[in-house]
């Protein structure tokens, strides 16, 4: 397999651009949300037990 | 993806991000089995039995000739190039028999590895020479008016350097040696073998030892659910990157290098030429990690030890980088500390922690490749019939990490069931540590000459790393700071008694 140039991968993705999707953009903030809360949550649970 | 191969890439063609990936499984389980083989010689001292005592180790040294000698007492009348050569010859046999499980050109690998050995041992003489390692507290014994203090922990770095070299302004022999450039393998078994030395830590500090446990997995999230998504959004929303290489990319800043950047791949089914051009961007970056961070830790963290551990677990990437990282901190802030307070802490807690939570970023790897298979076939892209698997989290799950925990609660058993044989355990894991160093060597060496920086030269590799430098140096390293702040801030490591 030959090994495609970076330049034009770069150009194929302005071409076909793809936009963000409504499940991308679940994913993006679901996770980032739950994060942030479990992160919280851990915070609180170690001060408490430390 | 699928709605944007051409033609040429519809054809069936061997897939080389696969064979990485088998590759990688199969390095792993070798790993474990070469781990284990070193732990169980070393507990051999348990039933009285000396056999790892001739291994060579270094000491700081004003006089070369004073530099080496065998690990065991019971072996002090061996020659030092006698055991020197053994330590040699012991680890060819043992990796010529890893090598031939991965199908590799025995001839090459043994030339290679020579090179490998011999270059990296060097380094960790020079490393030792006493104006470079020797601690304040070790100047008047070695004689010395000034040193700069860095442990003889400084080979590490000068082996990465002189990989380096070997790497970018060798090629020719670079290439030659290419066969036993296998830092992966090496940095892994060494993490096995590290198992049995952090067992003997928990062992005499249980309470701190189940506090970082705890919190190392408490900082896991981060990678998984703070990071991901903000990389994955910038490189999509920002830089235009279509998913079939944010994702990748994504899984490579965030969460662990190489291994994630694979695995993230052929879950969405990406072609396999995105997650290796995406590894080799980590890689680098990697090194940039290893060579700077350390050295921040030191200058601003030395009071906070266990804060700038899991820092180097969290910031930086790709299991070896990671782990070395933990190393070379280990080294310079219990140099500084004592320097600047007097106080010494045990060695190897904040390289323990630094593998801790690197090893529990690793083991969800598997987990989140599944979720994002499950994503991408059931919702993105809808691919009729292509079920996802849960068997898929196993088989990316790294192996290594069975031989780390199994080495961890091995000596964790045996110290509670006799506690009596702690010292001899401690004993035993001392000399399964000086081929843990020598790994640790080889894969600082190794990952150097795999680091082959005219890559970001290349055209159009430019607005690829300008997503890296921007999430690693813009947000990344500052989150994982912070977390790194909230767990372990007012964690210490214990201190050397008398």
């Amino acid at each position: 397999m030959s090994e495609p140039r970076m330049t034009e991968e770069l150009e194929r993705m302005k071409t076909e651009y793809e936009p963000l999707l409504p499940i991308e953009r679940k994913l993006i903030w679901y996770t980032l949300v739950s994060g942030i809360v479990l992160l919280a949550a851990f915070v609180l649970i170690s001060r408490a037990f430390s | 993806m699928s709605t944007t191969l051409s033609e040429s890439e519809t054809t069936p063609q061997p897939d080389p991000a696969n064979a990485i990936a088998q590759s990688r499984r199969s390095e792993d389980w070798l790993a474990v089995w070469i781990g284990l083989f070193v732990f169980a010689l070393s507990l051999t001292l348990l039933a009285g039995k000396d056999l790892l005592g001739w291994a060579i180790t270094t000491s700081v040294w004003t006089v070369p000739a004073k530099a080496f000698a065998p690990a065991s007492k019971y072996y002090s009348t061996l020659p030092w190039l006698l055991s020197l050569a053994a330590t040699y010859v012991f680890l060819l046999g043992v990796l010529l028999a890893a090598a031939k499980a991965l199908r590799a050109s025995l001839k090459r690998f043994a030339l290679g590895f020579t090179a490998v050995f011999i270059l990296s041992y060097a380094c960790w003489f020079v490393g030792s020479w006493a104006y470079i390692a020797a601690t304040p507290d070790k100047r008047s014994a070695l004689r010395v008016p000034w040193s700069l203090s860095l442990t003889n922990e400084a080979g590490f770095i000068i082996a990465l350097i002189a990989g380096l070299l070997v790497g970018n302004f060798l090629p020719g022999f670079a290439k030659a040696i290419k066969e036993a450039i296998r830092p992966e393998l090496y940095i892994k078994t060494a993490i096995v073998m590290l198992g049995g030395f952090l067992g003997i830590a928990a062992l005499e500090q249980r309470h701190l030892a189940t506090s970082v446990i705890l919190r190392g997995i408490c900082a896991i999230i981060e990678a998984y659910l703070i990071y991901w998504p903000i990389v994955y959004f910038i490189s999509r929303r920002y830089f235009g990157f279509s998913r079939e290489w944010a994702a990748p990319l994504a899984s490579g800043i965030s969460i662990c290098g190489v291994s994630a950047a694979i695995a993230t791949g052929s879950a969405i089914r990406a072609r396999p030429v995105v997650p290796i051009m995406v590894s080799s961007l980590v890689v680098v970056f990697a090194v940039i990690e290893l060579m700077v961070l350390p050295f921040a830790a030191q200058h601003y963290l030395s009071g906070q030890p266990m804060v700038a551990a899991a820092w180097m677990g969290l910031a930086v990437k790709t299991d070896g980088a990671a782990v070395a990282s933990g190393a070379i901190a280990d080294s310079l802030i219990r140099a500084k500390a004592f320097a600047a307070t007097g106080i010494t802490y045990q060695p190897g807690w904040i390289l323990g922690v630094c593998t801790t939570v690197k090893v529990f970023i690793d083991i969800f790897i598997g987990v989140w490749a599944f979720i994002l298979a499950w994503i991408w076939s059931a919702k993105i892209e809808r691919r009729s019939g292509d079920k996802v698997r849960l068997v898929e989290i196993w088989q990316r799950f790294p192996k290594f990490i069975l031989g780390y925990v199994a080495t961890f609660l091995i000596v964790l058993a045996l110290g509670i069931a006799a506690p009596s044989l702690v010292p001899n355990i401690k004993a035993a894991m001392a000399q399964a540590n000086v081929f843990r160093s020598i790994f640790f060597l080889m894969t600082f060496f190794a990952i150097g000459v795999m680091s082959n920086f005219r890559r970001l030269w290349q055209e159009g590799f430019a607005k690829l790393a300008a997503v890296y430098v921007l999430c690693l140096f813009g947000y990344i390293i500052w989150i994982g700071l912070l977390i790194s702040w909230l767990f372990f801030h007012g964690v210490f490591p214990p201190m050397v008694k008398g």
